[in-house]
Formats: C-alpha cells, structure tokens, sequence
C-alpha cells in the first residue's frame, strides 16, 4: 500500500480514516497465532470432563497413549511435578491447569494428548477413560446463594487488583463476591412511596464466539518461553506466567498479533498456563487450538437474575431503588467478582435517585465459567432496570421519555456511590433518541395480524478503575515514526485510533505511522484490551509519549542550532552527520480512583470516564406466531469526541447487532444435567446478514471527555447496552405483552400472546 | 479424525463399484458439505471416502428433456440450478427456494444429489419437489431405477437408497398449470435450519382450488404429505374458513414433537399458521 510520509498539517484526529490494517486483512495476509507453525511442534487435544460435578476417580490414558505418532498424554499429575500449586486466575486462583480430584463443569480440560499431528491427538484424545463418583450439582445462580451443593471447597483469592484485596478466603460457600451498597435509606422510602414497583429479570448464558476460537503456542527457549497468543491481555499473561512458574518477567515474552475478535473472551489467562506447562515438561514448542465447540466450554457470559424495586412520587419522581442481582459465574471465577462490583454499583440505572441500596453477588455453579463480554455486565442490568422503568411509566400513564427526562442523572448530580457525573451527557443521548425516532409524531401502530410498537432504554457504564497504560513513540532519522504499545488490535480499530493520535502531535499522516504489536519484550505494561479502556488510557498514554517526543525533537533541534521547524531528518542529520538515531518518546498513564468504602460501596471518584449509550427499537409482531422483527434500531451514543467518527459508528453497530442476538435468540441449552445441547454453530446461532433490522441508525452525541485524549472516550460497548429493554419495551407497546426473561424468542412471545386472551398454549 | 482413503474415480461405474452395500464407513462425498461436518463432529468416521468430482461432466448440469420436463445432473451445485434462466422462468418455486436454502457459501458446493441423498428432514428442496412430483434416477450395480423424491426418504438421513447406490439425475415435470409455494420458518437466526417447512401446489379453477398438494419438512422426521388437508382444499374456495380448516386438519394426528426450535404445540401452532399463508402464496403465484 502506498503510504504518504511527509508532514502533514492537516488535523488527523476526527478524521475517518480507513483502517491501517484493511487491506492486510482482505488479502489474507494479517498474522494470526492460527498461522504459526514452529519446528518440531506438537499439537495439543483436550480431553474434557463428561460430568457437571465429580470426583476424579480414575484417568485411564493407556489406550490413548498407545495410539501410533503419540508422544505424550498428560494429567494434572504431570503438571504438579513442575508446579505444586497449578491454579490460575484473575480475581481467585481457583481454576486448575488441568482438573484435579474434582471436575467442576462439563467440558472441563482434564487431560492433554499431544502429537506432531493433530489429528493423530485429537484421535487419541478420544481414547482417554475418565471415571467420576458423580457430586450434587448447581446450576442457578440463586439456588447457589443457599445451595447444599459446593463447587469450591475453599475460597482462594488472588488479590492480583487492588479493589478486590478484601477478598477473603472463605469456606462452605457459593458465593465468591458480595458487593454491598447503601446511599440513604431505601427501606424507610419505600415504605412512605406513593407506588412501590418491583420486578424480576433474567439472562440467559450466552458465548462471545469469536470466530478465531482460542489458540496459543508455546515456545521453550534455554531459559525462557515465548508465548505466542491470540489474547487481550499479553502483559497479565506474563506476569500470571511468572506468579505460576515463579519466574522473573523477563524470561516470558508474550506476543501477539491480530486477534479474530475477542468480545471480553480472551482476556486475563486461558490456555496459555497449558501451553506453557506442556512445553516444559516436553521442551519441544506446544500449540493447542480450541474449535468452535470448544469455545462453548472455555468462557461465557454471566446468566443472571435481578430483582429491583422502586418507590416513586404520584407526579414520576423515583425516590428510592433496590436492587438485587445473582450473577451466575459458572464453574471458575474468572472475573465475575469484578462484574459483581464494578458494574453492580450502577445497578440503579442512570437516575438520580435520592436513596439506593445494592445487594449483588457473583455465584460460583456447574456451569461453564463467565466472564466479561462486551459491556462487562452491564447489558444484563440495563435490560432489567429499563425493562422496570417502562413498566412503570406504563402504570403510571407516563410518556416514557418525559418519566426519564424527570428522573435522569444530570451533570454533577451524584451517581449511586456518591461520585459526581462528568462528561456524562445522558440528557442528550436521551432527547437524541426521542428526535431519531420522532417520538411526537404519530406512530404506525400496524394492523391484521402485524402489530407495530417502539421502544427506547438508555444506560450508563463505569469505566474500570484503576488501570495503567504505558506507551513508547520511536521517530526515527528519517522522520518516520513507530508506535510501541500492547493494545491489541481485536477488530476495534485500535492500531488506527493509535496512530491518527500520535500522527495529530507530530503533525504526520496517521497513514504513514506503524504499529508494533503487543510483544512484552519489545512493547510496554498495559492492564489489558477491555472494557473500552484502550483508547481513554491507551490513548493518553500514546498522546504523552508523542508529546515527550515532539518535546525532545524540539530540545534536539534546539541543541544543534536549528529552528523548531526544520525537517527532522536535517535535525538528525547535523546532530549525527549522517542520517542516524532517534528520538523515543515514552507515555504512561494512570487515572485518580478512590476504592469504594467497604461498607457502604461508596466513593467520591469510581470511575474516570462514564460511557452512555441508548438505542430506540421500532418492532414488528405477528400475532399468530410470536415473530419479531425489528424494522429500525437506533443508536445513540456518548463517546465524547471521535478520534475517527466512521469505526465509532461501526462499533456503535457491530455492539448493537452482537446484543440484537443475545436479546431475540442466542441462548446456550443446558439439559438438567448440566451438558450443553448446542455447543456449535449449527445450533447455537448468531445474527447473520438477514437478521439485521431493516433500518440502523448509528450516532455519537456532540460531546467531550475533557480527560480523555483530544477529548475522547470507549465506545467498544456502548452500543450493546439500551438494545434488550428497548426491543421489550417496544414488543409491550406493539401487542400488550411483557417478557422479563432473554431471549425475546418468538415462542415466548406467543406464549405469552395465548396467555393473555385467556388461552395458555399447552406446554409440550 | 482419524485417516481414510481417499478415491476419485473417473467414471460413475467405477465409483458404484468402490462403494460397499455392507459397509457404513464407505460413503461417497459430493460437495462434502453435510459429510464433513459429521466428520468434524465425530459421528461419521469413514474408512474410505469414494469422491465423485471427478466422474463423468455428464452428471453436472441443467437441460430440459422431452415434454418439456427439467433434468439436472446430481452433481449440478445448487448455485447453479438456482442461477439458471430455464429454472427461474418454468419452475420459479425452485429459484425461490435455493435463494433461502442455508448460506451461498453451502449452495456453491453443495450438490443436487447430496442434497437428496442426505436426508435431513430441515431440507429445503425435498418438500419442493415432492408437490411437483419430481422423482430421482438412481443408479447401482443393477442398473437404474426411479424413484418419486416424495418417497426417497425413509426416515431422518435414511432414505431406499441402498450404500452401493447413487442417485444420478432429478427429473422435473413441468410446472405447467399447478402454482406453487414453499414457505419455511426459523426461529433462531434466518439462516438456521427451519422449524418448518411447507411446500404447496394448487391447480385452480377460476377462484375455487381444484387439487391441492401439501407436503411439510423439517417439523417430521422425513417430508410428510398432508393428505387430509389436501383433502379440505380439494374442490374448496380459497378463502379463510378453508384455510383455518385446513391449517387444522393438517395438525390434527401428525406426530410432531419438541426440539431446540419449538415445543410440539408452538410448532402445530407454526403450521396451522404458515399451511394458510402457503396456500395463499401459491394461489398468488407469488412464493
């Protein structure tokens, strides 16, 4: 690709500039962890538990092992003569490298084959015998709060994150986190409301399914390995590395290139303890690659309940919540204690509300474990919270705007934990919405056996706090200039965003500036690629590492007697007498936070930015079959100021699609013994093409994030969030009818249809 | 995935020869597309795979015959008959139904005659051609024979062809007079494999239908015709009464039951609903 390289003074910051990458990606030339192939490599296959709950009886690996072109099958036996303790994870180190003594979900890795063919692995791997003495399961995350059956015996907190260091090791529980918040009195307002409303909402489990499952390689150096990985998160892949191994950081690299998506799946450490493990113990390179099947059983979004309560004024004024949510983390933590407590605090809903109480608990079940996906919690609770909030404008004959417009939180008004909104502009995401959709105008209501209803929902999201980013900017003799920072470009558009900041601080075309990827040993510290951190702290951090170069460029020239305006390569050119050096400027970035007080969850500064997104469904029902389609989506987003307004959009619709299906027909099927009947994509199906609403409007409110970089914010998980209740929303006001369980499928609609008139459609 | 043979004959003979009428693990591979996913998933671990790409071109491609009727060679993909002007302008009811039928990535590969020849019951064309009163050419160390695509499939993937058999050719009666419909309905995502399908063809007389022929896919085990709502449109007027009355008569004694698309009664409830607005469709000449 021909890439422009002089100097530019035209601004590259809001500029939609096609990504870096595009054309890389068509012509089938990206690198991806899919792709490598080392000499001498062996292939992994997992064999996995067959049981939701079990004791370890026996392994029997015999069979497997005795399969022709097999080097070696490997148990937690093995794993333990290198690591005595061999449990990762980023919130507990509760999840073993490979089972030991119990398995705790089906489809939990309980043993490896591995073989120069992977064909001759994944044969093999069918081989293995595993007995079980079978245990009491659970699988509802709120029989888990008082059930007899007890995934951990033992609570063991990582306290990798400053804010989760309370986490104490318990015993005879299911419960791995409550978070806890209390502003006023919500009991004693309730009490005195003149209507009291209170409802409960469920999720489903749903998969990210990216479509590069999880891959990784491991690479035994002398004293070292390199990992290559399809992660969000290379840095905390290094340093779990080196807790595991007990192994200075140094001797692990962690390199990663593109990623083919990752949606929150990919983070933390997934099969890279494994992999590290085998190529250890074997000391050839190790490469497992999961198949789409596999995905299903490795992590998952949270199911989850949510009970909420609200007083309210005759005249619409929401004067105290409740809120109560079960999030059903599966069989390991992950990082659902985080989405306990850092989206748990926004329950609420963004309201001003006067007096709030948060109960909300991260369960351990049966299940295949949960973690983040794209919006880290957040769509569950918007779901609920706007699903209630049209039901209560509902009974009291209150237009659904204006009750928001009454009760919505406003600039410097107090958030659930005390902390002032900044830079939330929720009021003009919301009378957006109501001008997209043209809410005062007359509405098309249908008719025959077609019924036509819109609906709206809006909701707000911490960013997590706090995270650091670390960036280098290297210009070179010539005047080029590379970018040195471990975000991972997923499919985000980061590598772009990246280099149109640097590109606006050192006036180059964003064209002509390359991006190294992730590589620890070459790239610095960053928390990880999540919850649309990356471009607030990410970016920061790149906008001071080139303001440290053009600073030091300028000091150069300075110092060689030349103006600040001289080329840089004459700079370099009279400093070194021939073109030689460079300048690396370095950037790292920190937000202020204040922990929440333990008791009480509260805090002046939770979060550093806060993301809002609404979205208006306008829907059509078929009376005779329950069948939705929704007509128009709107989307309407505080992202602050784009970086680059055309990947806003286009994240504002791929999130808003992504939620389309957890909301209208993803669901994971789980019999009652806990064994998935769907774990692939004939069955599990995801939005295609003709899914899409027939009309998507996608927009960024006219906004600033004054501390992010040129005045931007995320917006990787804005879109996901108004998208369910706004569809429910819309389906009540179409036919008469309420669901409070995702998904919204078309069976549950009739359903409920039947039952309405009276006539309740036969169970089976 | 353990390894297999692979063969490629140059001729259909040779291929019927190194298939094996007692041998479940040898099985002859068109487009591959239903094959390899029982392969990836485990359940169809082959000892050999008898390719048949590579048989005579006779056996690849569209043409009309005598009396006007369609042939199509089984190894014709999909894309093609669903490109094809003859097939557009005479049997309209087929173009329609490949435009929806899975992905255009499986319709590229895939081919007629595995199509036919799998017998998933969520197929599209077999309904389709069972009201059009298609039949099959199936060859085998015998010789040839005929069958009615109504009764190729026994039961779900089972079907009267013996593992040393091929089907070589679809013949296609002209449409003629009779209009014809198939409707099918998803539940997950429109791509999914239908909880439904219903294919309808009417011949009618002035605004009264004189013979009616329904088939249903996807909610049985293998294609099932509806003769006792045939029964209702035959000689009625088309009108709602009719339809509801037939909507009925058609869910009435047929064994469905519940899946990942739909409990058994969301399911009658799908074809009481979708039998109507088939019917209407085919009179409309429209789908």
């Amino acid at each position: 690709m021909k890439r422009p390289t002089q100097p530019t003074e035209t601004p590259q910051v809001g500029r939609s500039v096609p990504r870096l990458e595009s054309q890389q990606k068509v012509t089938g030339r990206a690198e991806y962890v899919h792709n490598l192939r080392l000499p001498g490599m062996l292939y992994g296959k997992i064999f996995r538990a067959s049981v939701a709950h079990g004791r370890i009886r026996r392994i029997d690996v015999s069979a497997a092992q005795a399969v022709g072109g097999v080097y070696r099958v490997v148990t937690s036996d093995d794993i333990r003569t290198l690591l005595p303790e061999p449990y990762y994870g980023p919130a507990f180190h509760d999840q073993p490298i490979l089972a030991i003594d119990k398995v705790r979900h089906v489809g939990e890795p309980v043993a490896v084959v591995l073989a120069s063919d992977p064909h001759v692995a994944e044969e093999a791997a069918h081989l293995i015998v595993a007995e079980y003495e079978e245990l009491p399961a659970v699988f509802d995350e709120v029989q888990a709060m008082t059930s007899k059956a007890i995934v951990h015996e033992t609570l063991k907190p990582a306290g990798t994150f400053p804010d989760l260091k309370h986490l104490k090791g318990r015993t005879n529980t299911n419960v791995a986190l409550d978070f806890h918040l209390r502003r006023g009195d919500a009991e004693r307002a309730l009490a005195t409301a003149d209507h009291v409303f209170e409802h409960t909402f469920r999720t489903q489990q749903v998969m990210h399914t990216p479509l590069e499952p999880f891959v990784s390689v491991a690479e035994p150096r002398e004293s070292s390995l390199t990992i290559h990985t399809a992660s969000q998160s290379p840095s905390f892949v290094r340093i779990e590395l080196a807790r595991l191994l007990g192994w200075p950081e140094n001797r692990i690299r962690v390199k990663v290139p593109f990623l083919g998506g990752g949606f929150g799946a990919k983070l933390y450490v997934k099969l890279e303890p494994l992999v590290a493990v085998l190529a250890l113990l074997t000391r050839r390179p190790v490469k497992i690659s999961l198949t789409m099947e596999e995905q299903f059983f490795t992590l998952t979004k949270h199911a989850s309940t949510f009970r909420i309560k609200s007083g309210v004024t005759k005249d619409g004024r929401i004067t105290s919540r409740q809120c109560e949510v079960w999030w059903n983390g599966g069989a390991y933590a992950d990082i659902g204690p985080r989405v306990t407590q850092k989206s748990g605090f926004t329950a609420p809903g963004p309201y001003d509300i006067e007096h709030v109480a948060i109960d909300s608990y991260a369960l351990y079940t049966n299940l295949p474990p949960a973690g983040a996906l794209r919006g880290f919690g957040i769509p569950q609770l918007v779901w609920a919270y706007e699903s209630h909030t049209d039901l209560i404008a509902r009974a009291l004959k209150l237009d659904p705007i204006e009750f928001r417009r009454k009760n919505i939180l406003r600039e410097g008004r107090p958030q659930a934990t005390g902390t002032p909104m900044q830079d939330a502009a929720i009021d003009k995401v919301l009378e957006r919405l109501g001008v997209l959709l043209d809410w005062e105008r007359p509405f098309d209501r249908g008719s025959g056996t077609v019924r036509r209803g819109r609906g709206i929902a809006i909701g707000f999201k911490a960013c997590i706090s706090p995270t650091t980013s670390v960036a280098m900017v290297n210009v070179s003799a010539d005047g080029s200039c590379i970018v040195y920072c471990s975000t991972v470009d997923m499919g985000q558009g980061s590598d772009t965003a990246m280099a149109q900041i640097t590109g606006e601080v050192l006036n180059l075309p964003t064209e002509a500036i390359s991006i190294v990827h992730s590589d620890t040993d070459v790239t610095p510290y960053d928390m990880a690629t999540l919850g649309s951190r990356s471009l607030f702290h990410m970016g920061n951090a790149v906008r001071l590492a080139a303001e440290d170069a053009r600073a030091k460029l300028r000091a150069l020239a300075a110092e060689v007697g030349l103006t600040a305006e001289t080329p840089i390569a004459d700079v370099f050119r009279k400093k070194y007498g021939m073109q030689a050096g460079n300048v690396i400027g370095t950037g790292s970035f920190i937000p202020s936070y204040t922990p929440p007080d333990y008791a009480t969850g509260l805090t002046p500064n939770a979060t550093p930015f806060w993301m809002v997104g609404g979205t208006g469904a306008e829907v059509e029902v078929d009376t005779e079959t329950g069948h939705v389609r929704v007509a128009r989506l709107v989307n309407v987003a505080d992202v602050g100021t784009p970086i680059n307004p055309k990947i806003v959009a286009t994240q504002l619709s791929g999130a808003a699609i992504m939620q389309l299906g957890f909301t209208l027909f993803e669901r994971m099927d789980f019999d009652a013994a806990g064994q998935l009947r769907n774990a692939s994509l004939a069955e599990y199906k995801i939005p295609g093409l003709l899914d899409l609403p027939r009309e998507m409007v996608n927009e960024a409110v006219v906004a600033e994030q004054r501390t992010g970089p040129f005045g931007a914010k995320g917006v990787g998980e804005t879109g996901t969030f108004g998208v369910s209740p706004a569809i429910a929303n819309a389906i009540e006001d179409a036919v008469g009818v309420r669901l409070t369980s995702l998904p919204l499928s078309a069976e549950a609609v009739y359903r409920a249809l039947r039952a309405a008139n009276g006539e309740p459609l036969p169970e089976e | 995935m353990s390894p297999f043979e692979l063969v490629e004959p140059r001729s259909l003979h040779a291929a019927i020869h190194l298939l094996d009428p007692d041998d479940a693990s040898i099985r002859a591979i068109a487009g591959g597309t239903a094959v390899m996913l029982m392969m990836k998933a485990g359940v169809f671990r082959p000892r050999r795979l008898v390719s048949l790409r590579a048989i005579e071109s006779r056996f690849s491609g569209v043409e009309t015959g005598p009396g006007g009727e369609l042939r199509i060679g089984a190894l014709t993909p999909l894309a093609v008959l669903e490109r094809s002007a003859v097939v557009r302008r005479e049997w309209p009811v087929i173009a329609r139904t490949l435009a929806t039928l899975s992905n255009v990535r499986v319709r590229n590969v895939a081919t007629v005659g595995g199509h036919l020849a799998h017998a998933d019951p969520h197929m599209d064309l077999p309904p389709v051609l069972s009201v059009l009163g298609a039949r099959v050419t199936i060859a085998g160390p015998a010789g040839e024979r005929t069958v009615p695509v109504a009764s190729l499939s026994t039961g779900y993937y089972e079907t009267v062809l013996r593992r040393n058999e091929l089907i070589t050719t679809l013949t296609v009666p002209l449409q003629g007079r009779k209009r014809a419909a198939y409707l099918k309905c998803t539940i997950r995502s429109a791509d999914d494999w239908p909880a439904l399908g219903i294919a309808v063809a009417l011949e009618m007389d002035g605004a009264a239908i004189h013979d009616a022929g329904v088939v249903i896919s996807a909610a049985t085990d293998k294609p099932t015709r509806l003769a006792a709502a045939e029964a209702v449109l035959r000689g009625a007027s088309l009108d709602e009464a009719t339809l509801a009355r037939a909507g009925e008569a058609a869910a009435e004694g047929l064994d469905i039951v519940g899946d990942a698309h739909g409990s058994a009664s969301y399911k009658k409830q799908l074809l009481r609903v979708y039998l109507g607005r088939a019917v209407r469709a085919a009179a409309k000449g429209a789908a």
